[in-house]
Formats: structure tokens, sequence, C-alpha cells
């Protein structure tokens, strides 16, 4: 039996958004020499734009390192980054499972927060043993004691030895590695048993083909061996493998304990999916590791090229998305409106923001999104059910018997003062009362009910103004419950527009309607002739507004027959006109499909 | 037909709505820039040799703010290094505070017969509100001088405060002082002129009062006698700008002095707007060209139908056919559905329907690339 390497350390992060993660990975990475100081940027670990900018971590990213602890031996490290954000939960799931420990990193001026203790239980699950960390302990508002406490009462953590560090100052950050040699277990496995890999993350590479990011679990894997996964039967030769420290470190073989990528040619995006396991083609593995739990997008909109002919990029780049963001569901869809695109699930609205974006920036394509909608159960009277989550794929009101909405429980964190302005908001989105809990004399938290597709629309938005930014939110879903909801549809020049269709609640659909139409009115431009809005339920006008049809357009005196420049002025406003899909006889800006359902009269 | 355009970049006091190329400053160089107008002309002539011209517009700028006799010179020059017509058309901006007796004199002795004066409004408070140099009176003076003269008279939309009377009062005074043409134009508020903080402010009259002034100053106009030629243009019959819809035909122009474009020989070349590089150019015996567009063949099809569509002329499909040896609607298929309803098709005529000739971008970006 050749067990794997004693001197083995697999650790995640866990921690609140801006409770420090990633600037603690980065003085892990500093002090072990992974980086010099002067070649480091700002947060190693978030290489997205996307990242950087706002400050959050959305993909894990592993790194290996190596470390001399006191006892004289040399460690190898493993570190995964995670994300903290709610919409990426399952991300962190998946990290957990490739590591053997997690620091459960605090900060010292904030305490426990809901979301680290929701991956601290998800920890728990995967059997992890947990290292507590207190950071920013150079604040002044510093409370290392009381923070200790909390971690004892609330997580359930002996935090009597945790290590007290200030990440951005990079003091006592050893005592984290220390932690690690003697909290965090050595792999187990066996180097000689037949190969498994947990592919816990992929990525493509134009040169490589998919990059898996593999857990080995047993055995070894090295160039030259054939390969195949579980739920494939195609069989693929080793090119590479490696190491991450970070950038990628082609070694001689990965075995047991050791976290890695493999590259294999793999071309075919669809070939492969995260959380399948990897064997040896020629001496495969009696059964595949447990994976993990398929999750269940919980937010959808529609995505369409701005330019229709670039329906088959976007196929692309949402595919090599979907590589290495296993959440993301998709399926082709076609609107009217919008032409051939995809519907698209989320894990939740950040989650949404970020594919969009990634998609636009990291893919360079225009796209046009709709409004984001959830998931219906709809029971017809001839006794079936399904799931609906576009608007437009609703059956006929006579053909429904009754529908069912998601639930989330959600909870709300905020200074006591502006408990009743956030009750007030909650009251309006159809939300129910659970409980409320003085956390201290500072922190509130209101829980509530609340159905889904009241949150998808700008729920955050409003709740971050009423509390000047101070309150926080996190939801989970929590089951279905029978609702009186309706399709309201947009009749743009008396004609439907399908892209503009929304579900809501009967109680809400004349205000909504309303508030759609006087959208609308200011968001369409004026055209050659009148336009009438008219939103519709079950085929009743319930609001009209009109849009003026445009009375002057017409170019300045001659600039002393500067044709060019007119041309350039008509060129302009052509380019102005593609940006805008046309409804029927009606051109509409591009971005209305997503803003107009935002209810902050203020959008752009 | 082909013309001649002259820029004269000088003015005494620059309006406040004004984004032409114009040094109020700078009238210590008109002499010098004068002599580099006169030496571009001659430069031009050499490379122009054999063609023949039918229209010179002296344009600004102020062209009658400066000397009559450099205007007599420029003629001079044009007469001597380039072939006129039998009878042509030639036309300078003035403005009704800059004239004498004299300079009316020393222009018609250059061979000057078609005088464009800018009244802009006949409401004096107004007129100075626009950092117009000149009131109501001066107008009136610089007619009288103009009696009997083919002159025209630019009329201004949406002046701050403007009201339908104040347009008729316009209307009125410009007809009755004997214009054969008037030119009835939109008030453009351009970024950096002081005029855009007033529409920043929302003190202008906006788009829909506009088109209410326009359509109400264009039916007064038609009770007089002038008839719409141009989207911004009507005359008495026979009076159209001959220089102007040459432009809308695509015809060929030299463009001469400072920011002038030109259009030869399919190319439209635009000379520098920076007055001290002009000159230097000038001097130093090169063009001052910044700018040549080589005219596409999509790009000369779209501006036959720009600038076509502009005048109530419209354009003709069978010279359309003739020049490109294609048919114009298969060249603008999609333009051409989505505008068709606002187009008139008659005989061998496409033009904008007479009641959106005032929305024309709209239709004729759809044509644009």
């Amino acid at each position: 039996m050749a067990k794997a390497s004693k001197f083995l350390r697999n650790f995640c992060i866990i921690a609140h958004i801006d409770h420090g993660k990633s600037t603690i990975a980065d003085r892990i990475m500093e002090l072990t020499g992974q980086v010099s100081k002067r070649d480091m940027e700002e947060q190693l670990l978030d290489s997205m734009d996307i990242e950087r900018e706002r400050g959050i971590t959305i993909k894990l990213t592993p790194v290996r390192m190596y470390y001399t602890a006191l006892d004289g031996n040399e460690y190898e490290f493993n570190l995964i980054d995670t994300p903290g954000h709610v919409d990426f939960t399952y991300e962190v799931s998946r990290s957990l499972a490739a590591c053997e420990g997690a620091l459960v990193v605090v900060d010292a001026t904030q305490g426990v927060e809901a979301q680290t203790l929701a991956n601290v239980y998800l920890a728990l699950d995967n059997n992890l043993e947990l290292v507590p960390v207190i950071n920013k302990i150079d604040l002044q508002s510093a409370r290392v004691e009381e923070t200790k406490q909390e971690i004892e009462e609330v997580i359930g953590l002996d935090a009597s030895d945790a290590p007290c560090v200030s990440a951005k100052e990079g003091t006592n950050i050893r005592d984290i590695l220390e932690a690690v040699v003697k909290h965090v277990p050595p792999p187990e496995g066996d180097t000689d048993d037949p190969l498994r890999c947990l592919i816990f993350d992929s990525y493509y590479d134009n040169y490589k083909g998919v990059i898996l990011f593999v857990r080995v679990k047993d055995g070894q894997v090295k160039v030259g061996d054939t390969i195949r996964t579980f739920l494939s039967e195609k069989r693929y030769d080793v090119t590479e493998v490696g190491a991450f420290a970070p950038q990628m470190q082609p070694k001689s073989l990965l075995s047991a304990g050791e976290v890695g990528y493999i590259a294999a040619s793999i071309k075919s995006i669809e070939d492969v999916e995260v959380g399948d396991t990897v064997t040896n083609a020629d001496r495969p593995a009696a059964a595949p590791l447990p994976g993990y739990k398929k999750v269940q997008p919980v937010v959808f909109c529609g995505i369409y090229p701005l330019d229709g002919s670039k329906f088959v990029d976007l196929r692309e780049a949402i595919l090599k998305l979907k590589l290495n963001d296993a959440a993301l569901t998709f399926e082709p869809d076609n609107s009217v409106a919008l032409g051939f695109g995809f519907r698209c699930g989320f894990l939740g609205l950040l989650h949404m923001e970020i594919v969009q974006e990634r998609i636009e920036r990291e893919f360079n394509l225009d796209i046009i999104t709709t409004a984001p909608s959830v998931s219906y159960l709809v029971h017809k009277t001839n006794g079936e059910s399904f799931y609906v989550d576009n608007p437009s794929h609703l059956p006929p009101p006579t053909d429904i018997d009754y529908m069912e909405e998601p639930i989330v429980k959600a909870e709300i964190y905020t200074p006591p003062e502006y408990v009743g302005s956030i009750m007030e908001l909650c009251q309006d989105k159809r939300g129910v009362y659970k409980n409320m809990t003085y956390l201290d004399a500072r922190r509130v938290c209101l829980e509530y009910r609340l159905p889904l597709n009241e949150i998808v629309y700008d729920f955050f938005d409003e709740l971050k103004s009423r509390t000047k930014g101070y309150a926080s939110f996190d939801y989970e879903l929590d089951g279905y419950e029978r609702s009186k909801l309706v399709k309201l549809d947009i009749l743009l020049n008396g004609e439907a527009c399908d892209a503009l269709s929304t579900i809501v609640h009967e109680d809400h659909a004349y205000r909504r309607g309303r508030m759609l139409a006087e959208n609308l009115k200011d968001a369409i431009p004026r055209q050659l002739f009148e336009v009438p809005i008219q939103a519709a339920v079950g085929g009743k006008i319930i609001a009209r507004e009109t849009v003026k049809a445009v009375r002057k357009d017409v170019l300045a005196k001659c600039y002393g027959g500067d044709i060019t420049r007119k041309k350039k002025l008509l060129e302009k406003q052509k380019e102005g006109k593609k940006r805008m899909r046309q409804v029927g006889t009606v051109e509409v800006p591009s971005e209305v499909f997503m803003e107009i359902l935002k209810t902050n009269k203020d959008r752009k | 037909m082909a013309g001649i355009y002259i820029h004269v970049p000088f003015c005494r006091h620059k309006c406040t709505y004004c984004d032409f190329v114009s040094f109020p400053n700078r009238m210590d160089v008109a002499e010098a820039y004068m002599a580099c107008v006169i030496k571009e002309l001659e430069m031009r002539g050499k490379e122009l040799e054999g063609r023949s011209f039918d229209t010179v517009y002296f344009g600004g700028g102020t062209p009658s703010v400066v000397d009559p006799k450099y205007i007599y010179a420029v003629m001079r020059k044009i007469k001597e290094s380039f072939t006129l017509s039998a009878r042509p058309e030639v036309t300078i901006e003035i403005n009704p505070g800059t004239v004498s007796e004299q300079k009316i004199a020393t222009y018609k002795r250059a061979g000057i017969n078609r005088f464009s004066i800018g009244l802009q409004t006949a409401i004096d408070a107004q007129l100075e509100d626009l950092g117009r140099i000149h009131n109501v009176r001066d107008y009136l003076y610089c007619t009288s001088l103009l009696k009997g003269e083919n002159f025209s008279a630019d009329i201004m939309l949406g002046i701050k405060g403007q009201t339908r009377e104040d347009v008729r009062k316009t209307v009125e005074i410009a007809a009755g002082s004997g214009a054969k043409h008037i030119s009835m134009y939109a008030l453009t508020p351009e970024d950096g002129t002081p005029i855009y903080t007033d529409y920043l402010n929302g003190e202008l009259p906006g788009g829909d009062e506009v088109a209410a002034l326009y359509d109400y100053g264009r039916a007064l106009l038609a009770q007089k006698g002038y008839a719409r030629y141009e989207v911004s243009n009507f005359c008495k019959k026979g009076f159209e700008s001959r220089h102007n819809l040459n432009y809308w035909r695509r015809g060929e122009y030299v463009g001469v002095g400072v920011s002038a474009s030109s259009f030869m020989s399919g190319r439209r070349l635009l000379n520098t707007s920076d007055l001290d590089e002009y000159m230097k150019c000038i001097l130093s015996g090169f063009f001052p060209v910044i700018d040549c567009e080589e005219v596409s063949e999509r790009d000369a099809k779209f501006e036959t139908v720009m600038l076509g569509l502009r005048t109530v002329y419209g354009f003709s499909p069978a010279a359309y056919r003739q020049t490109f040896g294609s048919d114009w609607k298969e060249d603008f298929a999609a333009a051409y559905k989505k505008t068709k309803e606002f187009l008139l098709e008659e005989g061998d005529c496409v033009r904008i329907r007479d009641e959106y000739l005032y929305v024309q971008n709209t239709i004729l970006a759809e044509y644009a690339d």
C-alpha cells in the first residue's frame, strides 16, 4: 500500500464577502514565496477583471505552495480560493469536496455572518476540519475577544488558539500556516489503486482543449495515460498534467491526494461535466466518486445577440462559460421580438449579472437580456403539471387550473432604525413576516417568507436605497406555494411583444401594468407615427400610454456643402437604430427588455 | 453644374448659436487671408482648367465684414482663373449690420447678383439674445439698398421665447422687404456654443414647438407666394438658390478658404479649420486639405438618395439607374421597405411626402450604412 504523502495539505478558505478571504490567500502565497511581493498584483487569485473590479471572488482558483513548518518538514499546500456570495454556494461545495480542511475567516469588526455559517455547514457535511482565523485585527473597531466568543457560540468551534491576523498588514500569517499543518489532516487514498479524480472545475484553452481541474483521490495519472470519465465513453490521451503555482505548471505525474490539472486534447466542451470522475481507461475504477448534487437554477432570463447573425458566437460563448460554471443552464429559445437566443438559468441575480457581463467582456458580444423570471409550477385543468420559466410559454388562462410559485426564506440584517422601512418593503412585495431577532444593539435580523418573483426585479436595489446601503440580505429557496398568478402582456401599436411579457400576482397586475406602460412610454423613442402602448391581462387592456409621433427631425442648415458631415450625422443616427429591436412596426431600444421592470424611475 | 464656394471666416461678434468656423478677433489678418484665398484660387484654377462653373457663393463667418475691395479682388481672380458660364449666380452672405451704399455698389461691380441676408428674427430683443450685431431697422436699411435685386432672407426658428406672432412678424418683414427667397431653418444648439447652456436648461422651444412654428411659418410663406423647394428653403417662382441646388444634386463644387469643402472627380476634400495653418500651407504652395474621402459607389448611391430627398424634387430613379446601373429599390431594399409609406413615387420622381419632410432624418438614416 502506497499512501498519499503525509506532507500534503488541501484546504480552502470560507469567509463572508469583504472579510478578507482573497487578501489572506495573497499573503499566504507571499509568505510561501509563491509570488514575490514585487510581482504581486492585488488579489492574485481573482484573475477575472470582474472579480477585481467588484472585489468579489466568483470562480474557485487553486494554487500549490511549499511551506517549511516549524517542525522542520516541508509541506505541500493546495489552497483553493472560493467565492463568498450566496449565489455561488455551488462553487463552494465543489471546492470543499477537493479538500480536507477549511480556514473559516471571520472579520474581527463584523463577527460571524450568515453566509459564513451556511458554508461552515457545507464544510461539515463534507467532513472537513475547520480552522478559525480572525482577520482585520489592525482595525480600531476590531473586537478580537468578542469575535472568538461568537465563533465558539455561533459556529461551535474552539477559537481559543485561533490565529489572529491582519491580512492587510501581513501580521501573524505564519500562524495560519502552522494551524493548517497542525489541524488539517493529510489526504487519504492509495496511489496503487485504480485512478479516480474528481473534476471540480474546467475551462477551455484554445490550444490544449478542455483543461480539467482535478483532485486525485486514488491512483496516479501521467502523460501518455489513456483516460475516460464515467459519464462519457470517450477515451482521451493525456497530453499534460500539472499543478497550479498559481499559473499552470507541468509535472510528470499527479498522484492520490494531489490537486492539479489534466489536459487531454478534449475538443468537445459538452463531453465534460464538473462533478464527474476521471479514471484510467485501461484500468478503470469500479465506481465513480460521489460527486456533487446537481444544482437547480432559480432565476431565468433570455439572452439574445444584439446582432442576430452572432447567434453562433453566443452559443459558443455560453458553452465555454458553462464549462467552468456548472450551475449555468441554457436552452435555445426563439422570440418574435428578439430572434434566436437562449433561455438561461442562474443560481441568483448576481450570478445572472456576472454571466451577462462575462459574455460581453470575455467574448466581446453585445447582448440583449430580458427581464429575469422564476420557474412556476403550472397545473393544467387536464391534470398535467409542469414548470414554466418563460412567460411566453404559459398555456392560455382557460387551460390553467392553478399555479404555484417559488418562495424564499429571506434574512435581512439591518441596523434597527430601518426596520420599519424594510417591513414596508417586504409587505409591498407580498412578504410574510416570520421573525425578528436582535443580534446585538446595532444589528437586527428580520426573517420573511417572500415570493422569489418579487425579489428578482428590484428588491435588492430598493432595500439598499431604503437603508442607505446598510442592510444585507440572504435568501434560500423554501418550496413552492399556490398563488394567483397572471400573465401580463404588453402590446406595442396593437401587437403583443413576447419578450416583454411577465408573470405577476393578480393583485399587482394593474399597478405593474401601469408602471410598465409608463416606463415604456419614456423608454421608447418617438417614431414617425403614434405608438400606443397597452398592458393587457388575458386579453383585457388594463393600462394605456401613447408615444407621440416625432414632429421635427431635420439636419441643420447645410454646412457650406460639407456633405461628409451630414452623412456622418445620419450614419450615427443609423448606428443608434441598430441598437434597437423591431417589434412589429415599432423600434424598441434593446436595453428596454431588461430595464423596464425596474420601478426605479431614475434608471438610465 | 458646378459651383465655387469662398469661405470668409471673420465676423465682428460671434453669435451665441454659431459653430461655424469664424474668428471674431482675427480681423487683423483679413487682408493676408484674402490674399491666400486668391492664391488658393490660382492653385485650384490650374488644377481645374477646362471646367466651367455656374455659381459662386461667399459664405462665412460674415463675408460682408471685410473690405469689399477684397471681394472684388477675389471675383477678378475667379474670372481670371476659372471659366464661368454665361449667366452665373454669384451670391454673398451679408449681415445687415455691416452694409453701406458704397459696399453694395462694389459688390455689384464685382459681379455679385444675389444677396443672402441674415435677418433671423424681426424681434430686436431676440436678435440681441442671439448675439446678432444688427436690429430690424438695420435689416430694413440693408434691403432698401437692394431694391430690385435678387436677395434672400434667413429666418430662424426655435429662438428662446419665440411665439407664432414673432414668426408672423418676421415672415412679414422678410416678405415685405422684397426678398425673392427665404430660408427658414431651425436653430441647432451645438455643444460648445453659448446657447447650448440654454438648451441644457430647457429654455429653448422643444422639437414639437419648433415643428408647430415651422408649420405655421410654412403656411404663411405659401400664402405670400413662397413655395418650399427644400426642407428649409422657400422662394418665389424661379428664384431657387442654384448654388445650393447643385449640392443637393451631387454637382461638383470647389471650396476655397479655411474649413471649405470640395467635391471634385468623385472625391470629397476638406480644408483645415485652423486659420494659421491654412495660411501657412497656402504661402508654402501646398493645398490645405486635411481630409480626402474617395466616395465609394455605395456612398455615392446613398448621397444621391439622401441629398435628393431633402428637396421637394426628390431624385430620379431613371437617372439613378443610368449612373449606377442598378435599381435603387434593390440597393436599399431594407430601408425602402421601412420607409416607403413616407415616400411619394410619381412618374420618374421619388420624394418624401410633404408632411414628413420635417422628420426626414429619421427616414434618411435608414438609408445610411
